[in-house]
């Protein structure tokens, strides 16, 4: 395993690169003009505007997490920035947590703003100890939520460092990858910035892709049809990079008998909000796809593998959108099981039999609650599972999430830290982890690169696709395969 | 019992009460100003299960990796609030209940408690200032913290035996010492005890929903 440490004090003085602002103030994008896309201004009091900022958006919930904490330090070797850099001090997660909380203390608890010395209650200085701060809870946290499962009071750090990370996105002081997709999804309502033509022409090669394989001209990837049991929403990377998983998913759902659809708009379940700490463009995001079942009348939401687009889907963007849930949303992993459990399809577990293991992805697990459903699945269509441990709510985090696979900057460090990771995977002894979050793909996969693992990465679905048992006339060839396809 | 000794033991720890009733009552204000976020999920597990199973992790070492994997410490969290609990105890007994405190087998268990407690305190200051994670994030709340409630046990070991006819120092000393720490507490960490409920409750509420807590059981076998 590699034992390179990286300087972190590269990491905590990274500069605000603001390129990419600038050129969206040239070309007056729709979502700087209407005041949505915030931009940093370097002649601006950004210091009172950020304390003007905390007045009103902190919580009660993060208000108590704020003041709850007794720095009793045994948040420190549950997070592992901290596990994989012990002789670093400023990786434990309450060192994190004290950077938005010394501002809280300064500005808004008594002692604070009475003896502020005493209690190590302080503002910000100027825009440079702002951009600190950025890169503090950007760059040395993944928001997995490890140290708030591991707090002896329940304090929230992770919600901390998310109202950190949202106060300083109102000023613009965010690192660029952030600022790209969070400009992306303003302007074309999905992270990567698909537009209609591209997702409808991959849909549709998807559909005769499946078409061929299955030798079943009925086939369908509907698209805005109305009265559906559900409507499926994908993340973007599955219309650019890997778009097998449509293509499974429509195969397993036509051999379902099910009637789907997905969406014309309102498709894409990823949302930066989580990871920008925006809650308006959480809110945004995640009401497009609700105003989408609502007009496509679908009985149900069902979300493609990912952990984020889950958490935010289910579960915080109907809070951001201040949208009152009214039909069920639930995973395509939960699909799944209703399908293997009802036997609308049938699975052979020995076309996948390699030793595969699970990957609990943070935001599923700790931030989601679902643990068993992939792994009924897994022991349904797998020879070979095995656990890695810790798992479940106990699981580290692939070292992808909070958004850090799009903050160049910071990937050195988010790489070293990977090694207790790289050491979970190993110790597994598997040919194959799963995983359903696609930046657990992406995170996992820099992680088996990385430190040269023999493992490769697939998700829930790939594995059930594999193991599909085709009905006798849409049988190929030998109608066997021992090893998914892996990811590319 | 001199007259200074009475009124310290009586009125003056009273006094420091109310005052200290009616500033959590101002600190529980302040918390409640912040807006709550209202859920609008359908749910997934049981909020009230989340709820207690939040409350109850402070009687369940075992639920959390960070005190499984160090039961010492735990063990002396535990040893340390029960100190706490018995000097308290203690301030209040000495002036209500005084013939309590001439039961010998009831000072012996007192003063292990407490001594136990001062020593596990002692043991917390030195880890604060040896490890430099602590020291980075240590304020000095955090240390005069401690030392107060250090200096209140040792105070009590010496106050418990109530021998006020043969010197009244200690018992002088013990309540000086109390009515400080009942003034001091409201504006130091130390009332993390007032949070607490809060803070696991909203945990436990927003995580119940979601299903997460009560914990599932983690399946530890691997092939």
């Amino acid at each position: 395993m590699s034992k390179q440490k990286i300087d972190i004090s590269s990491v905590l003085n990274s500069p605000l690169e603001t390129k990419s602002q600038e050129k969206a103030k040239q070309d007056n994008l729709r979502s700087v003009v209407e005041r949505k896309l915030k931009l940093y201004d370097p002649k601006a009091n950004n210091v009172k505007r950020m304390l003007e900022l905390l007045s009103r958006r902190v919580s009660r919930q993060v208000a108590s997490s704020i003041v709850g904490c007794v720095h009793c330090g045994m948040c420190a070797e549950s997070c592992h920035y901290a596990l994989a850099r012990p002789e670093d001090p400023t990786m434990i997660s309450v060192y994190k947590a004290e950077q938005v909380r010394k501002i809280f203390k300064r500005h808004l608890d008594w002692t604070g703003r009475i003896i502020p010395w005493w209690a190590n209650a302080r503002y910000p200085a100027d825009d440079k100890e702002l951009n600190r701060l950025k890169n503090v809870v950007f760059g040395t946290c993944s928001g997995c939520r490890r140290c708030t499962l591991n707090c002896p009071m329940g304090v929230d750090t992770a919600a901390i460092i998310r109202l950190g990370r949202g106060l300083l996105t109102e000023l613009g002081i965010v690192p660029e990858g952030v600022f790209n997709v969070s400009r992306d999804e303003w302007e074309t309502g999905n992270q990567m910035g698909v537009t209609e033509q591209d997702y409808l022409e991959t849909l549709e090669w998807m559909k005769e892709e499946v078409r061929a394989e299955l030798g079943d001209s009925k086939v369908e990837i509907p698209v805005d049809k109305e009265d559906c049991n559900f409507m499926y929403i994908i993340n973007p990377r599955e219309i650019k990079f890997d778009p097998r998983s449509i293509g499974n998913a429509a195969k397993i759902f036509h051999l379902a008998g099910e009637k789907w659809t997905l969406p014309r708009r309102g498709w894409d379940q990823t949302n930066f909000g989580l990871f920008s700490g925006d809650d308006n463009l959480g809110g945004f995001l995640a009401r497009n796809v609700y105003e989408a079942a609502s007009r496509l009348r679908a009985k149900c939401i069902v979300i493609s593998e990912c952990g984020h687009g889950y958490r935010s889907t289910r579960w915080e963007g109907y809070n951001w959108a201040s949208y009152d849930q009214k039909i069920p949303t639930e995973s395509v992993v939960a699909t799944l099981v209703r399908y293997i459990k009802e036997r609308r399809i049938k699975v052979d577990p020995s076309k996948n039999s390699e030793p595969v293991t699970f990957h609990d992805s943070c935001n599923i697990a700790r931030s989601g609650g679902m643990t068993e459903e992939p792994r009924w699945i897994l022991r349904q269509v797998c020879l070979n599972f095995r656990e890695m441990l810790p798992n479940r709510t106990e699981n580290y985090c692939c070292t992808g999430g909070g958004g850090l696979l799009s903050m160049v900057e910071y990937r050195p460090l988010r790489l070293e830290v990977a090694r207790i990771k790289a050491e979970q995977l190993k110790a597994t002894g598997a040919r194959f982890v799963c995983t359903m979050c696609h930046n657990c793909m992406d995170g996992l996969a820099d992680i088996i690169k990385h430190y040269r693992l023999d493992m490769k990465v697939v998700q829930v679905l790939d594995l059930v696709a594999n193991a599909l048992v085709l009905p006798d006339k849409k049988q190929k060839g030998d109608g066997s395969r021992t090893v998914p396809e892996p990811s590319p | 019992m001199s007259h200074f000794l009475r009124i310290l033991e009586n009125e003056v720890q009273i006094g420091a009460l109310i005052f200290l009733g009616v500033v959590y009552v101002f600190r529980l204000i302040w918390l409640f100003k912040f807006k709550a976020c209202r859920e609008r999920t359908f749910a997934a597990g049981n909020e009230k299960a989340g709820i207690g199973f939040s409350l109850m992790n402070v009687a369940m070492p075992w639920a959390m990796e960070s005190t499984r994997k160090k039961p010492s410490f735990y063990a002396q969290f535990v040893v340390f609030h029960i100190g706490i609990a018995a000097t308290i105890s203690a301030t209040f007994i000495i002036p209500f209940w005084p013939s309590l405190f001439k039961i010998r087998i009831v000072i012996w268990v007192f003063e292990a408690g407490i001594g136990a407690a001062f020593l596990v305190g002692l043991m917390r200051l030195y880890r604060r200032l040896a490890n430099p994670a602590l020291r980075l994030i240590s304020t000095l709340d955090d240390y005069f913290s401690l030392i107060l409630v250090i200096l209140f046990f040792a105070a009590g070991l010496l106050a418990v035996p109530s021998l006020y006819q043969k010197a009244e120092w200690p018992l002088i000393l013990f309540f000086l010492l109390t009515t400080f720490l009942i003034v001091y507490v409201p504006f130091s960490k130390i009332c993390h005890y007032l949070y607490y409920p809060f803070t696991r409750y909203f945990l436990g509420k927003t995580l119940g929903r979601r299903g997460v807590l009560p914990l599932k059981k983690a399946n530890k076998e691997i092939n």
